[in-house]
């Protein structure tokens, strides 16, 4: 019904839209369509869409320019003419008149619909384009008024219908069949012009859509073809592939438009470090011999070697590309630069859209500025190129407080989120953070080991270890393609189909392992993996191995925990828990780490190059892990190990405090860490230090002597920091600045041994005033002194105690060195200025021997501080020049040696003495360090400090001083000095063996002037003149000081060392000058 | 007169256009724009955009002679490009709304460069 509502409406729409005809024949014209309509109810079915469409293509017809608006309705008007009185009149009319108009063709349609057989209109309908089909819906729905209007009407049309079906019948089939004819080829025009209608009403957008959308041809079709050119590939230097690409290109465009154009049509290259292409360059030619024209006299490209032709279909090959892995925030990454942190671990904070930069953080290697200055000069002359190799700082987390102490400009931060700026560097939570270049990072194989994320781990805000360590075991599986199975492991099978299965490994092909299971109920059975979702399976109580991965490499121990693929064993060797990957274990068949490896054995000192020790923190199979002075651990063969240093029980040092410090001793870091530790080993200003704090590098750690404070020496030395100098003010460095020489620094106090014990003494007041003895024993505030009339030792205050020469008698001092009694800024006890004259005189001469002197016993003047000085790199070796300090334990680190820096200047003077060579030997200077060392050569006048024992420090007045015991030794020091040894010692003047060792000489070696004086007596050149030459304003005062002692030493002096001295006689006295100078 | 050359020692500066692929210095991009895609990239005088559209990550330089001959041409979809030096891979994404008015404005399907477009064939 629904249906005939619509042909009705329909019918009566197009009237009303189309004819302005009268009422009335609207009328009619629904009785009519009545008649032909309801031959059958089905028919309807089909009609009323194809009226619609017909109705549609009017409109549109209508619409179209080249119809004539006018004619539509005439036609119309006919139909519906025809239409009132007959079918078959309407159908003459239409088979004359409608050839030309296409306008008929709808008004047959009409026809169709009213007289035909619902099959063919059926055909029709097919034939027609389906696209109309959904614009007559379209209007289908426009038209819903009209069906309401004519609802009443719907019964008039059915029961006309069959009265007036019949009548039409014997026409309609030729009729029909020919209109059939005429419509088919209709048809067929009618969808040219539907498309053409199509295309006019759609046609604008076509190009647009067109452009992108074209050029995407699925890769599949742009295989290489026969018609394509070939490719050739052709031999070139690796590394230039890209200039060769390029060089080309130059060629292609140079030549283009002469006679002599390059053939050919493309070059490319997939050159690259890591690429299997790398070598050669691939050129898309016609012709081979294009080939050989294009490239050649091209440099780096070998035409002539071989040219290998690319098959057809290896051509798409060549241009493969596969994608980078991006990076992911949170990833791990290595770094390439910057150079100090090559190959350090770094994880992925952000990366940049375009995924070229990313920020990263890394545990930073930050010395704050102590060790590399860009900005100075290395002793070339040269500025540092940044970048160079050399001793990066080991890796620790940003510390503020260690940067605001060193380089407190440079830091900028906030404190609350704990970020911060410091040298154009930020660091958060102690990590740096950098944005870095993607080409700078590694991404691939970057196989973070447990260890290092920990520490990453660590490091974060609360303290909290927030690792995930199920991630990080998927990063390595994914990076990890290295694990090897072998067979005799037991192996789990964790992934996959066969997850559970547990057995052993019979065969290992490649990827595929041959499993042998040994539980569950595959039992017995053989069964072929993927070592991808493999993982070793170990039981507690396993003895097991660390095969690779990590830093615990090597180690063996017992399985005691597993938790999924992570061990955790208890090593044989440390007794200290490790947790690694199963993947890095091996069943243990034998017990590995005895802890020594050939000579070398854990903890020993161990010299890797002149300039670097280090000590044996790890020892494995084949390598040595050796911490170095620098603080850096490395592995190194026991080949490149230079040799061992032996346990030097008598080394000594000086703490921050001045403190000496010995092996064993318990110390801890000032400032930094504030670790503490026992002393395991002294070297020059290094400590090597053990503690049980940290299982890090076996517990050993290592930093100077100077930053460092004694918390318990051994055997309960004095310790007491007041004792101890203050090194700051007897800086030679400093002291070398006349001006800030105005005053005279006071003589520290003893310290070491004290120098009383030995001396003869008087008692000056209580019951015992008046006695004579000998101090056997002495503290800081008494002494236990051994009458000599009594065999009785009292103890008595050191104030009651006037010190005696032992021979003479007379009062001395054995706080000052050069007795003069002007000098005594000492305040000593009595100016015996005589006998300390000539002790000052004296000393060098009894370190006369000249062979023991430094300057003189050393094949190369280098050992003589001042010359060293000359040289950049021997300037190490003389305490107050040398640089770092390292090796002497010098002025600066505040330790006694500043003693020893005073004599080095004394050694600078003995430059002058270098000049005559003999003399030098005798130089003050020299001497004062030849008293230091007493505490090694006690007792054999042969020895002088300079050969003390060890290697270095021997040749290094410093070192001999550093050796703290020189006021208790002092005698004897005196008494094995050589030269005046024999009668020396026997019959010493107290005021030499005491002189020698006071500071207040000491303290004058630092100026140059003072000791410079002996020595251009010593050269038998005593016009200060030649002196100045050489130093300038600091000698100044020698010459003048040379003046007035001559005498008294004179003869003193030339009798110790008349042959080598000569005119030196007039030499020693300049000390005394000097000290008033300082006063 | 050969333009598209560079020098060994301003090989450093050489940029991608993550477009087209073709390598020139940055300074050429600046100066003269990507001769394929300066309708839509605009990157003559921008260095911000030559910073975000173009990369200097890339690998297999193709020197590209006769682009309407060449197979690599049209295997790389160079075809119809110009003459000049290209990439074979030009690691990076073009940003997002780049892309997006690239795609929607001028009807043109972004092909990445940097490898991710080839799993997808």
């Amino acid at each position: 019904m629904a249906s005939n509502m619509n042909y009705g409406g329909d019918s009566e729409s197009e009237d009303d839209n189309f004819n302005p005809a009268p009422a009335e024949a609207s009328d009619d014209e629904n009785d009519n369509s009545s008649v032909v309509q309801p031959k059958s109810e089905p028919e309807q079915h089909s009609s009323p869409g194809r009226h619609h469409d017909d109705d549609d293509d009017e409109e549109e017809d209508g619409a179209r320019p080249g119809q004539s608006a006018g004619k539509r309705p005439v036609a119309y008007q006919d139909d519906d003419g025809d239409g009132d009185e007959e079918d078959e009149e309407e159908h003459d009319e239409d088979a004359e008149n409608d050839d030309d108009e296409e306008e008929e063709e709808e008004e047959e349609d009409e026809d169709d619909d009213d007289v035909q057989g619902h099959r063919r209109k059926r055909r029709k309908e097919r034939r027609a384009n389906p696209f109309l089909d959904i614009e007559a819906t379209v209007d289908d729905e426009d038209e819903v008024e009209d069906e309401e209007k004519e609802d009443d009407e719907i019964e008039g049309f059915i029961t006309h219908a069959d009265e007036i079906g019949e009548s039409g019948q014997l026409h309609d089939d030729r009729r029909h069949r020919e209109l059939d004819r005429r419509r088919e080829m209709e048809a067929s025009m009618d969808a040219e012009k539907q498309a053409e209608i199509l295309r006019e009403r759609y046609g604008k957008r076509a190009p647009a859509r067109g452009y992108g959308d074209s050029v995407i041809v699925p890769k599949r079709l742009l295989l290489p073809s026969v018609e394509d050119p070939s490719i050739w590939a052709v031999r070139c230097k690796e590394g230039k592939e890209r200039e060769v690409v390029f060089n080309l290109m130059r060629r292609v465009e140079e030549r283009m438009g002469t006679s002599n154009e390059v053939p050919i049509i493309s070059v490319f290259e997939r050159g690259g470090p890591e690429s299997t292409m790398k070598g050669y360059i691939y050129v898309e030619a016609m012709r081979m011999n294009d080939v050989l024209m294009a490239l050649d006299g091209v440099l780096n490209v070998y035409p002539r070697t071989k040219i290998i032709l690319i098959e057809i279909k290896e051509m798409p090959e060549l241009l493969r590309v596969t994608k980078t892995p991006t990076l992911e925030p949170g990833a791990w990454v290595r770094l390439r630069r910057p150079f100090k942190h090559a190959g350090d671990l770094a994880q992925v904070l952000d990366v940049t859209e375009n995924g070229l930069e990313a920020r990263v953080k890394f545990i930073p290697r930050l010395d704050y500025g102590t060790r590399d200055d860009m900005s100075s000069l290395t002793a070339d002359g040269k500025r540092k190129r940044p970048g160079v190799p050399g001793p990066r700082p080991p890796q620790r987390l940003f510390s503020e407080v260690e940067a605001r102490k060193k380089n407190p400009r440079a830091l900028q931060g906030n404190p609350l989120n704990n970020s911060w700026t410091y040298n154009g560097d930020e660091f958060e939570n102690g990590f740096q953070v950098k944005d870095i270049k993607i080409q700078q990072l590694e991404v691939k194989d970057v196989n973070p080991t447990l260890e290092e994320v920990t520490k990453f781990a660590s490091g974060s805000e609360d303290g909290t270890e927030n690792l995930d360590l199920k991630a990080l075991a998927a990063t390595l599986k994914d990076s990890n393609m290295n694990i090897t199975y072998e067979p005799g492991d037991v192996i789990e099978v964790y992934e996959g189909e066969q997850r559970g299965v547990i057995g052993k490994a019979t065969n290992v092909q490649g990827d595929i392992v041959t499993l042998q299971v040994t539980e569950g109920i595959l039992k017995g059975q053989t069964i072929e993996v993927p070592n991808k979702g493999l993982r070793k399976r170990f039981k507690l109580g396993d003895h097991v191995k660390v095969i690779g991965g990590s830093r615990f490499r090597d180690e063996v121990g017992m399985v005691v925990k597993i938790v999924e693929d992570r061990v955790t064993l208890l090593t044989d060797q440390t007794n200290t828990e490790i947790t690694v990957f199963s993947k890095d274990l091996r069943e243990a068949d034998d017990i590995g780490g005895q802890g020594a490896l050939g000579q070398y054995a854990l903890l020993d000192l161990v010299q890797l190059d002149a300039t670097t020790v280090g000590c044996i923190v790890k020892v494995d199979r084949e390598t040595l892990g050796v911490l170095d002075q620098n603080g850096d651990v490395k592995q190194v063969l026991p080949s490149q190990i230079a040799n061992k240093l032996p346990k030097r029980k008598t080394a000594v040092a000086a703490d921050r405090n001045g403190a000496e410090i010995r092996l064993d001793d318990v110390v801890r870091e000032y400032g930094g860490q504030q670790r503490q530790g026992k002393i395991i080993h002294i070297h020059r200003s290094f400590i090597f230090l053990h503690t049980h704090t940290t299982n890090e590098n076996a517990g050993v750690f290592v930093t100077r002597a100077s930053q460092v404070n004694t918390i318990a020496a051994k055997g309960g030395r004095i310790t007491n920091a007041s004792t101890g100098p203050d090194l700051a003010s007897m800086n030679p460095a400093l002291k070398r600045n006349p001006a800030a020489g105005g005053g005279n620094i006071a003589p520290p106090k003893s310290f070491g041994p004290d120098r009383s014990i030995n001396q003869t003494v008087t008692v000056k007041r209580g019951m015992y005033k008046g006695l004579l003895g000998i101090v056997k024993d002495a503290t800081d505030s008494h002494c236990r002194v051994e009458l000599h009339t009594k065999n009785k030792i009292i103890t008595v205050p050191k104030e009651h105690l006037a010190f005696r020469d032992k021979i003479t008698g007379r009062p001395i001092d054995i706080n000052s060195r050069g007795g003069r009694g002007g000098f005594s800024g000492s305040g000593g006890r009595g100016g015996f200025g005589g006998s300390g004259g000539d002790f000052g005189g004296r000393t060098p001469m009894g370190a006369g021997g000249g062979e023991r002197t430094p300057a003189w016993g050393s094949k190369n003047t280098a050992r003589t501080p001042a010359w060293s000085r000359g040289g950049d790199g021997g300037s190490s070796r003389t305490p107050a020049w040398g640089a770092d300090g390292s090796r002497t334990s010098n002025p600066y680190e505040g330790s006694r040696t500043s003693y020893g820096g005073a004599t080095s200047y004394g050694g600078a003077t003995s430059y002058g003495g270098a000049t005559s060579y003999g003399g030098g030997s005798r130089t003050p200077a020299w001497s004062s360090g030849a008293k230091t060392p007493a505490p090694e050569g006690f007792g054999h006048g042969s020895k002088t400090p300079a050969y003390g024992g060890d290697s270095w420090g021997s040749k290094t007045p410093a070192y001999g001083v550093s050796a703290p015991t020189p006021g208790a030794s002092g005698n004897d020091s005196w008494g094995y000095t050589p030269g005046a040894s024999g009668s020396a010692y026997d019959a010493p003047t107290p005021g030499a063996h005491l002189g020698a060792p006071t500071p207040g000489a000491a303290l004058n070696a630092p100026t140059p002037g003072a000791y410079s004086a002996p020595t251009p007596g010593a050269l038998s050149a005593p016009t200060p003149g030649a002196w100045q030459g050489g130093w300038g304003a600091d000698t100044a005062p020698t010459p003048a000081a040379g003046a007035p002692t001559p005498a008294a030493s004179g003869g003193y002096y030339s009798a110790p060392t008349p042959g080598a001295y000569g005119g030196a006689a007039e030499t020693p006295g300049a000390s005394g000058p000097r000290y008033a100078d300082d006063d | 007169m050969s333009d598209n050359f560079v020098a060994p020692g301003q090989q450093r500066y050489l940029r991608a256009c993550m477009v087209c692929s073709i390598v020139m210095t940055q300074a050429r991009f600046r100066e003269e724009g990507c001769p394929n895609c300066e309708e839509f990239l605009h990157l003559q005088g921008s260095p911000d955009q030559i910073e975000s559209c173009t990369s200097q990550v890339f690998e297999g330089l193709i020197t590209l002679a006769n682009p309407a001959k060449s197979w690599v041409a049209k295997w790389q979809r160079l075809d119809g490009y110009v003459r000049g030096v290209y990439a074979t891979k030009v690691s990076g994404q073009l940003p997002d709304d780049v892309r997006t008015t690239i795609e929607e404005e001028y009807r043109i399907q972004y092909i990445p460069r940097d490898g991710s477009a080839t799993e997808a064939d």
